[in-house]
């Protein structure tokens, strides 16, 4: 990795410890800058409210060019998280495609928030969850609450 | 090497022990006084010892036998009195020819095993049947046979050469009438006035071998095969390197004709030549002044009118009428470096200006350029002049342009379809290709939900220090080569041609068009980054079969 991309991802943690986005917690380690590990709170009034879900956010030596890749660590019912044990997500400016290096890693975070309150049906990677929360929203409800009891407490 | 003939004739020559010098010269009697006989019908049993051009010859005699047995019956089948050994000098090794009757296998091994201790340069057998005049069996038939496995063929030294019966009885007595001294043979009255009486009159014969570039049968049929084969390749192999070649070529002319744009359709991922690189403006940040938000506002209402700020020949988008405008207006509203996300130092910061007119560091957007890619990182706008063509063509190019150009084609005959349809049309082989392909540059995604764009949350799209995309791009590709709509801008992010809306209505067709799309996020992961790589990958077999034949899946 390039001096100028870990330079970026340094300054990148820097605007995220003076922002303090609300709901998460990073944790920062200076040997590994490439690997963050980031703790993220159920947003309230969603179905993951209560839920702590720890998330992991690895960046690619070409970062910037290239998007940071994200997992769950903890498994969560959600129809844009893939149900096995990597948890990972790809959509929206995560996709290599659609990235451009002026994104910051706070965006990514304020997405993955902004998901977990109104997951993105159209771009499901699980799609029988997808598809519960389009035609069967309690059912949904209920099974995500069950999981954040199970996994996420 | 078959022998085509066998020629005997009698010959004169001195008595070594009555000559001063010895020499291998002979005369010729005239054919008038002497016994000359071609023989025909020649079956050769072995070949051996017969190197080309070196036709085997030598003074005729009957080998010795070994056995009483042998001795008794050969008397049925050679004239008491026919040449032998001691018929013929004793002193001087002379080139001899053997001559013996196949009356019986064992006997015939006493006849080999004496003439393999003599200068024997040639074998000659005879059938016992008198009246035989046609050509004796082949070598591997039974009437040769002596149980060996045929490893006599191998002991000897020389060659065999099988005569019909009838000859051999003739040269036979041939031989016995000229086995004695001058005065004894036919016509020796007259030969004794020409010739010593110390000398020999004998018979010698010499085997006229053919050619010998005729193979067996057998060598020359899969010689033929052989050659027919490998000229067969040979000919697909320069008719595919032929077609390929102009393949390459047309795919050159288009690209440079701008019909093509190699690293939109994701076909080969290019990069910025370094020395075209350095043709790009540099200069000094000169900070926010008035003329950025000037042209700030211009580029919000009329971004068409958007152009580059010196007409540049290598800008992508041919340039509207209006207006040169100085650097300043370029740096619309980019206040940092969208690589490193440092502020530009105002008249400090050395910044690269784009022809999509993003400005960058230098040292942020020089080893992006030169290593991965000609895009913008920005707008994902080709740096690269319209009609440039990276040097080299190579076949994967040409094949992947294709294939994206096929099913291009396929896709918009199938479009009147349901596209749930083209989904489940589409060959497995054909999604992880595209799947590759979407991973290594900026080109679109395969299945995309149109209404995607309208369901994500506002607050994700990163507004800091991103300006206004300038939409030229579009309308210029538009009007330089209004006939290849088909062909998408990078900037036509959404691909509305292509991606098929999910399908609405079946609960069942919906949900395999989200386990395709998942599919095809998944492997955009995993896909092999780019071209070389993927030839790397290949086996070694694989690239030499295609080395042959290009163009060969």
């Amino acid at each position: 990795m390039s001096a100028s991309a870990k330079k970026r991802i340094m300054r990148e943690y820097g605007e995220c410890m003076t922002e303090k986005p609300a709901g998460m917690k990073i944790n920062f380690d200076e040997q590994n800058m490439t690997k963050w590990e980031v703790l993220m709170d159920g947003p309230d009034g969603s179905a993951y409210a209560g839920g702590h879900f720890k998330l992991e956010i690895v960046f690619p030596n070409e970062y910037p060019f290239k998007p940071p890749v994200v997992s769950f660590r903890t498994k969560i019912y959600h129809p844009n998280v893939s149900n096995d044990d990597k948890g990972s997500m790809c959509l929206g400016l995560l996709r290599p495609d659609e990235w451009k290096p002026p994104n910051k890693v706070v965006a990514v975070l304020r997405l993955i928030q902004s998901l977990m309150v109104e997951p993105n049906i159209d771009d499901a990677i699980e799609p029988s969850i997808g598809n519960e929360y389009k035609e069967n929203r309690k059912e949904f409800e209920k099974n995500a609450k069950d999981w954040v009891k199970r996994y996420a407490k | 090497m078959s022998a085509e003939s066998i020629n005997i004739i009698t010959i004169d020559f001195p008595d070594p022990d009555h000559t001063e010098t010895i020499d291998d010269s002979f005369d010729r009697l005239a054919s008038n006084e002497s016994f000359e006989f071609p023989v025909q019908n020649i079956q050769t049993l072995s070949s051996k010892g017969v190197e080309r051009g070196d036709d085997p010859y030598g003074l005729l005699y009957i080998p010795a036998l070994q056995t009483d047995e042998c001795r008794d019956a050969e008397k049925d089948y050679v004239p008491k009195n026919a040449t032998r050994l001691d018929n013929l000098p004793h002193d001087v090794q002379y080139a001899l020819i053997a001559v013996a009757p196949w009356f019986s296998s064992t006997c015939m091994k006493e006849y080999f095993a004496t003439a393999r201790n003599e200068p024997v340069k040639a074998f000659i057998v005879y059938q016992p049947d008198p009246e035989s005049t046609a050509t004796p069996p082949e070598t591997n038939d039974k009437a040769w046979a002596m149980n060996d496995g045929g490893s006599w063929q191998y002991s000897n030294q020389f060659p065999t050469y099988a005569v019909p019966g009838a000859s051999g009885y003739l040269i036979a007595s041939q031989m016995s009438n000229y086995s004695g001294n001058i005065s004894t043979v036919p016509h020796g009255d007259s030969l004794k006035q020409l010739y010593p009486e110390t000398d020999y009159v004998r018979l010698w014969a010499k085997v006229a071998a053919d050619s010998g570039t005729q193979l067996p049968s057998l060598w020359v049929f899969l010689v033929i095969v052989l050659g027919l084969l490998i000229l067969i390749i040979g000919a697909t192999s320069l008719c595919m390197h032929v077609v390929q070649r102009r393949r390459r070529n047309a795919l050159r002319r288009r690209v440079i004709n701008g019909e093509v744009d190699l690293e939109a359709l994701g076909v080969k991922r290019l990069t910025v030549p370094a020395d075209y690189l350095s043709e790009l403006p540099v200069f000094p940040y000169l900070g926010e002044s008035d003329h950025v938000e000037k042209s700030m506002a211009q580029a919000s209402t009329t971004a068409d009118a958007e152009t580059s700020p010196k007409g540049l020949p290598l800008s992508r988008r041919s340039s509207a009428p209006d207006a040169p405008k100085s650097y300043a207006s370029a740096m619309f509203a980019q206040s940092t470096c969208p690589i490193c996300l440092d502020d530009f130092e105002p008249k400090e910061s050395q910044v690269r200006e784009l022809p999509c007119r993003h400005i960058f560091h230098i040292d942020c957007i020089d080893p992006f350029l030169l290593n991965n890619s000609s895009l913008c990182p920005i707008c994902k706008q080709s740096v690269l002049p319209p009609g440039y063509c990276p040097s080299k063509i190579t076949n994967v190019m040409v094949r992947r342009e294709r294939l994206i150009s096929r099913r291009r084609a396929q896709n918009a005959a199938g479009h009147t379809h349901s596209p749930g349809n083209i989904v489940a049309r589409l060959p497995g082989a054909y999604d992880s290709f595209r799947a590759r392909v979407g991973g290594t540059t900026g080109g679109r995604r395969i299945f995309s939900a149109p209404s995607r764009t309208q369901s994500r949350p506002a607050d994700i799209e990163m507004s800091s220090g991103t300006p206004p995309v300038p939409r030229a791009g579009i309308t210029a590709a538009a009007t330089t080569a209004p006939e290849i709509v088909a062909v998408p801008q990078p900037t036509q992010q959404n691909g509305v041609e292509e991606c098929p809306e999910p399908p609405s209505d079946q609960p069942q067709q919906r949900r395999e068009w989200a386990r395709q799309r998942a599919l095809a996020l998944l492997g955009n992961r995993h896909g092999p980054p780019g071209g070389e790589e993927e030839e790397q990958v290949r086996s070694r077999w694989r690239r030499g079969l295609n080395k042959i034949f290009p163009g060969f899946r």
